[in-house]
């Protein structure tokens, strides 16, 4: 829920209408009513209009063949986080692949920051005690090679100022079954030692968390007296009064171009 | 040599002996069948008896020792995929399925195999409806012939020492879709089987064969022809495709004569625009004369089924007081999270009680209809719903104790986003118009939750970390034994739920674990992802 209301709020009216013309100039019905299929099943990860969120913008041009697109969205694409949402008869997946065209023919948005500066601000910020970028900083947090495929600019700008608001989902569907990653968790031992820290893992009689310092334990269950999830809330300090609106966008601009190990 | 070996089987010989069995030779009989409690060394029907207790009478293992159990053997998959299998077991030897239809021989006291069948199955097999692929559930067993349904729609009688085929017939044509699944059951000459196909818009059934020559017996379709009782409740050709798949094994009341088959969801499954009606026999308990298949009477838990909510489910039989009243009974913790409670002999509904989140109806009638809300139907942009479309219980079997007189249940509490969609048939293709988008993560959990089998009234639950797939086990120990997703086969105690033992297995347990005598040992038996795991005491 949370997702959808802020990539809702995330987007620009002149990108919807932009939307809607181009969209018009193709099979109207096909878009349509792919339009009404995205929205209840995509648009939670990819956002309104493809404006994009937990899952990329779908609203830039793609390379993708139509047979590719087909594919994607008929079988999901395993262990990445995009999922076969359901069956679809083959009219449907073309009225989802016309729909998701006619987003890409938006022009993609360039974004206002400075890539070049975003990673100077990156480095300054002391990101790197946190996250690996090609290999290079610390893994308590996620890894941010990709996350500019990952994630779109909305998604990542929210990172920055409200950490925890969305925290990453797991991507195996079955057996990790989509849950939060890097969940804050309180646990109080039964001799009234208190670590806190993000799960790992978590199964019905055990949690193994990584704490600040990126110290792995592991707790039967049975042996704690409290273990407090503590939903919202983030490991990672929030940049909202950290960085000048100028720094952000500069940012954003550095983690959009992350896009894979080079 | 061979007289220590015969020494050391004397005691196993002469407790068979003493259970009136020849070891060595599977000669398990329909009198053994009847019978499978008063033999609880061997496992020899899919729920443990006719009557679907999934209870052992076994008490060596209690809740003193239990937390002592470790691995007595574990027996490798060979073909990766889910492993739903109940192993059958008699006078020694265990008769398990891998996926997807492979049928396989092990020495009960080492996992050492005897012998593999595994029949040639077209790569085109069609296989639509199981979220988890080319699933087998398990064999029946009968004199000295063992019965496994395939992937491809066949029914296949194996020699039970050496695997050789009897008999090989083809149940349906696998190309509508027709598929199998579940563990035949066996009753006194004849094998009973049932489909799966529902999401490529078959036309159910249930079936008996001969056990001698695979000759079908009877056919007893769950979706009436135009003209036969029930065609009222479909429109136009609609009966055609109409789903109902019969793909869980059924329970069996000898004295009543009465064999109690589940049907599953109609077709299409979430767009019911040309399907107006009740649409019966789909999502219902139907009682059969095993004779001849006629019908004596069906209680449909889901009219006009717009969720997929299947009622394959094990039907429960025991008997019990009720206001006074002594009465034979079925129970159903049903998918659309009502427990039933039926008189078997009529069908006559006697009571329906939530046993997991619903937001779908105010509640059932005085004949047990559901007093539907409005606007829970499937919509393009998805209507939450509770439960979701695997339902807070399924096929993983359920267990009831005659010792505690409790149900238990397994059960998986999840929302989901019902999406509508096309409804396009085109044979042997997915006939589903529709899905969902499920709340899972976090925002899911499940349960072992056990329930006055009389009421449905909950005595205790154990929370589990997330919706389980795995069924239960009760035992004269006083334990019941169940399963996690995360790969935890645990043991609680089954007059509180308090956890006594666990243990991490590496992978998620999809079947219902039994429990076994070898040599006069107790054992009890899990799988869990690619492997099958044989637990005893030290
Ligand atoms: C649970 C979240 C989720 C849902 C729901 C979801 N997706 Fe995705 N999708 C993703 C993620 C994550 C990726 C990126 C995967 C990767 O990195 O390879 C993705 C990738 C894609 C891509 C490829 C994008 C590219 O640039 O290559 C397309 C197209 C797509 N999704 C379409 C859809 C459509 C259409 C739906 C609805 C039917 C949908 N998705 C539903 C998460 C989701
Ligand atoms: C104290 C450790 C820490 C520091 C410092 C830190 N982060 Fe994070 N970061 C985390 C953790 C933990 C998460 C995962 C939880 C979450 O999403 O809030 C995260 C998440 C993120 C995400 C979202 C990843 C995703 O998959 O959605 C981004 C983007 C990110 N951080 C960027 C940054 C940047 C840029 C900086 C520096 C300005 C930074 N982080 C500093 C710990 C940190």
């Amino acid at each position: 829920m949370v997702t959808v209301q802020r990539v809702r709020a995330g987007i620009l009216p002149c990108l919807l209408l932009a939307a809607s013309t181009l969209a018009a100039a193709q099979s109207p019905s096909d878009v349509e009513q792919g339009r009404r299929l995205y929205d209840g099943m995509c648009v939670t990860c990819h956002g309104f209009d493809g404006a994009g969120g937990e899952a990329p913008s779908l609203s830039r041009p793609m390379s993708h063949t139509d047979e590719t697109l087909k594919s994607i969205i008929g079988n999901g694409i395993p262990n990445r986080g995009m999922p076969r949402v359901r069956r679809f008869t083959d009219n449907e997946v073309l009225q989802l692949v016309s729909y998701v065209r006619s987003l890409g023919r938006v022009a993609s948005v360039s974004l206002p920051g400075n890539a070049e500066r975003g990673g100077e601000v990156y480095r300054r910020q002391g990101c790197t005690s946190c996250h690996m970028v090609n290999g290079n900083g610390s893994s308590l947090g996620p890894e941010l090679t990709g996350i500019g495929a990952l994630r779109a600019p909305q998604h990542l700008k929210q990172a920055l100022a409200d950490p925890g608001a969305v925290l990453p989902r797991g991507t195996l569907p079955i057996p990790a079954r989509a849950y939060f990653e890097y969940l804050p968790v309180l646990v109080v031992t039964e001799d009234g030692r208190e670590v806190r820290g993000m799960r790992i893992n978590e199964d019905t009689f055990t949690i193994q968390l990584r704490d600040a310092g990126n110290r792995f334990h592991t707790f039967r269950k049975s042996n704690l007296r409290r273990i407090e999830k503590e939903t919202g809330k983030s490991l990672m300090p929030s940049y909202r009064d950290r960085l000048t609106a100028a720094e952000t966008d500069d940012l954003v601009a550095y983690l959009s171009s992350l896009r894979g190990a080079k | 040599m061979i007289i220590q070996r015969l020494l050391r089987f004397l005691p196993g010989i002469l407790l068979a002996m003493a259970l009136n069995q020849v070891p060595g030779l599977a000669q398990v009989t329909y009198q053994r069948l009847l019978r499978a409690d008063s033999e609880p060394a061997n496992w020899l029907t899919y729920s443990g008896n006719y009557q679907s207790h999934r209870y052992s009478q076994l008490n060596q293992v209690n809740r003193q020792n239990v937390a002592q159990l470790k691995p007595a053997w574990v027996y490798q998959i060979r073909q990766a995929g889910v492993v739903e299998t109940t192993p059958i077991v008699a006078d020694g030897v265990m008769y398990i399925t891998e996926p997807p239809s492979t049928v396989t021989a092990l020495d009960v006291s080492t996992g050492r195999p005897l012998w593999t069948y595994s029949p040639s199955i077209p790569a085109d097999v069609i296989a639509i409806g199981s979220p988890f692929g080319q699933v087998n559930r398990g064999v029946a067993i009968l004199d000295d012939t063992v019965f496994v349904g395939t992937v491809h729609s066949h029914l296949v009688a194996l020699d039970a020492k050496s695997g050789a085929v009897r008999w090989d017939t083809v149940v349906a044509d696998n190309k509508l879709g027709y598929w199998l699944t579940l563990a035949p059951l066996a009753l006194d000459g004849k094998i009973i089987a049932g489909v799966s196909g529902a999401e490529a818009g078959i036309r159910g059934f249930v079936d008996a064969y001969d056990a001698k020559t695979g000759e079908r017996l009877w056919r007893t379709w769950t979706v009436p022809a135009p003209g036969e009782p029930g065609s009222e409740t479909w429109a136009g050709d609609s009966w055609k495709t109409g789903g109902g798949s019969t793909w869980l094994t059924g329970s069996f009341d000898p004295e009543l004569n009465l064999l109690y088959w589940a049907t599953g969801n109609p077709a299409p499954d979430w767009n019911a625009d040309e399907r107006p009606g009740d649409n019966l026999y789909t999502c219902a308990l139907l009682a059969l004369d095993p004779r001849d298949g006629k019908m004596k009477w069906y209680f449909q838990f889901t009219p006009h089924d717009t969720h997929d909510w299947d009622a394959n489910q094990i039907p429960v039989l025991f008997d019990a007081a009720i206001n006074g009243r002594q009465r034979k009974l079925v129970t159903v913790a049903n998918r659309n999270a009502f427990y039933y409670v039926l008189d078997r002999e009529t069908g006559e509904f006697i009571s329906g009680t939530p046993y997991a989140k619903q937001t779908w109806a105010e509640g059932l009638d005085a004949k047990g209809r559901p007093i539907l809300r409005p606007g829970m139907d499937p919509s393009v942009e998805g209507t939450l719903v509770y439960p979701y479309v695997g339902g807070p219980a399924n096929w993983h079997s359920p267990t009831y104790s005659p010792q505690t007189k409790l149900f238990y249940q397994a059960v998986r509490e999840v929302g989901a986003f019902y999406l509508k969609g096309e409804a396009d048939y085109k044979p042997g293709l997915a006939f589903v118009g529709g899905g969902q988008r499920a709340l899972t993560g976090d925002d899911a959990y499940g349960a072992v939750r056990a329930m006055d089998a009389t009421t449905g009234q909950m005595k205790w639950e154990f929370k589990l970390q997330s919706p389980p797939v795995a069924g239960l086990l009760s035992t004269a120990g006083g334990l019941v034994f169940g399963g996690t997703e995360e790969g935890n086969f645990f043991a609680l105690d089954a007059e509180s739920g308090r956890p006594l033992w666990d243990i991490q297995l590496g992978g998620g347990i999809r079947s219902g674990p039994i429990s076994i005598a070898v040599d006069g040992k107790q054992y009890v038996v899990i799988s869990a992802g690619f492997a099958l795991f044989v637990f005893g005491l030290p």
